[in-house]
């Protein structure tokens, strides 16, 4: 894992950083059906829950589920916290590359 | 895919790239469509009727065509975003929902009145008060829709746009049909056409 670099690890991963930076393109205020987002990251319902427990319980995301039987909705959104991460994972990111880009090294 | 593979720096940023431009292309309304389409229908619409009004003497009203075409492009473009709107939509709940239906209620209630003020005066208003009324109201009230939806999606090109739209639609005031027509079909639709190219320049430039 990628601790040492800077880079928060509950967001280093492929599927979460990209359920955390599709849920960051919605306003603020707003929340996503669990449908719609596996439908955009094409994962398979276990294996998103898996990744938004992980980052539920890292306070980055809120899911909420409303309703029952067929009308059921559960629906996702990123807190304040998750979009602080995200911007600071962003800007690590950068820095990281950037240093890559100057020095010639590739820190993972 | 792989849970928790690392990733390299390079295939981070790829992924923060790829999952932000799909999630704009698929959960954000495209503004510079929805620009282009109302933009559309103000040049070729609007510029069909100031045609057909120029050099009328005396002033006999736009041709039948031409309002023909003002609804035809009106439909098109309210079919069009209608579309776009519910693809991009699809699944999304709270805040923004709330606002949309806000202007949406606005819109219509604007529009209900504005066809009501054009129906009381028709028999009793001079010919450039009601080319006032029915050909630049419905872009005050655009103007004016513009203001408050950039005032609730926090929308500085949308804010642009609407007070633009306002200060273009309250100069008619006074002015001949065919002025009024020509003013809202060049620098109404112009400002939309020019918002399009705005919003997409800076999308291109954030993503």
């Amino acid at each position: 894992m990628t601790a040492e670099n800077g880079l928060d690890p509950v967001i280093h991963a492929p599927a979460r950083l990209r359920v955390v930076v599709t849920l960051a393109t919605l306003r603020d205020g707003d929340n996503l059906s669990f449908t719609r987002l596996q439908e955009l990251l094409g994962l398979t319902p276990g294996n998103l829950i898996t990744h938004l427990r992980k980052l539920e319980d890292a306070g980055y995301v809120t899911t909420v589920k409303s309703g029952s039987g067929v009308t059921s909705r559960t629906s996702v959104s990123l807190s304040e916290q998750g979009r602080q991460a995200l911007d600071t994972y962003t800007a690590v990111l950068r820095q990281l590359l950037d240093s890559v880009s100057v020095n010639g090294t590739s820190p993972h | 895919m792989l849970e928790d593979q690392d990733m390299s720096l390079q295939e981070a940023a790829a992924v923060v790239h790829e999952a932000r431009a799909r999630a704009r292309r698929e959960l954000v309304i495209s503004a510079p469509l929805v620009y282009t389409a109302w933009g559309l229908v103000l040049l070729i619409g609007y510029g069909a009727m100031w045609l057909s009004v120029r050099g009328q003497h005396p002033y006999r009203g736009p041709s039948g065509v031409s309002i023909a075409a003002v609804f035809v492009l009106a439909g098109f473009a309210v079919a069009a975003v209608l579309v776009i709107a519910s693809r991009a939509v699809a699944g999304i709940d709270g805040q923004s929902v709330r606002h949309r239906r806000i202007i949406i209620a606005t819109w219509a209630i604007g529009y209900l009145i504005l066809l009501s003020v054009q129906a009381a005066i028709s028999g009793s208003a001079t010919t450039r008060t009601y080319a006032f009324v029915a050909f630049a109201g419905p872009l005050l009230l655009a103007g004016l829709i513009y203001i408050l939806a950039s005032a609730l999606g926090r929308n500085r090109p949308a804010f642009a746009l609407g007070a633009w739209l306002v200060i273009v639609s309250a100069s008619c005031a006074g002015q001949a049909p065919a002025t009024i027509l020509a003013a809202c079909a060049l620098a109404g639709g112009g400002a939309f056409l020019l918002i399009a190219v705005i919003e997409a320049r800076l999308g291109a430039h954030d993503s």
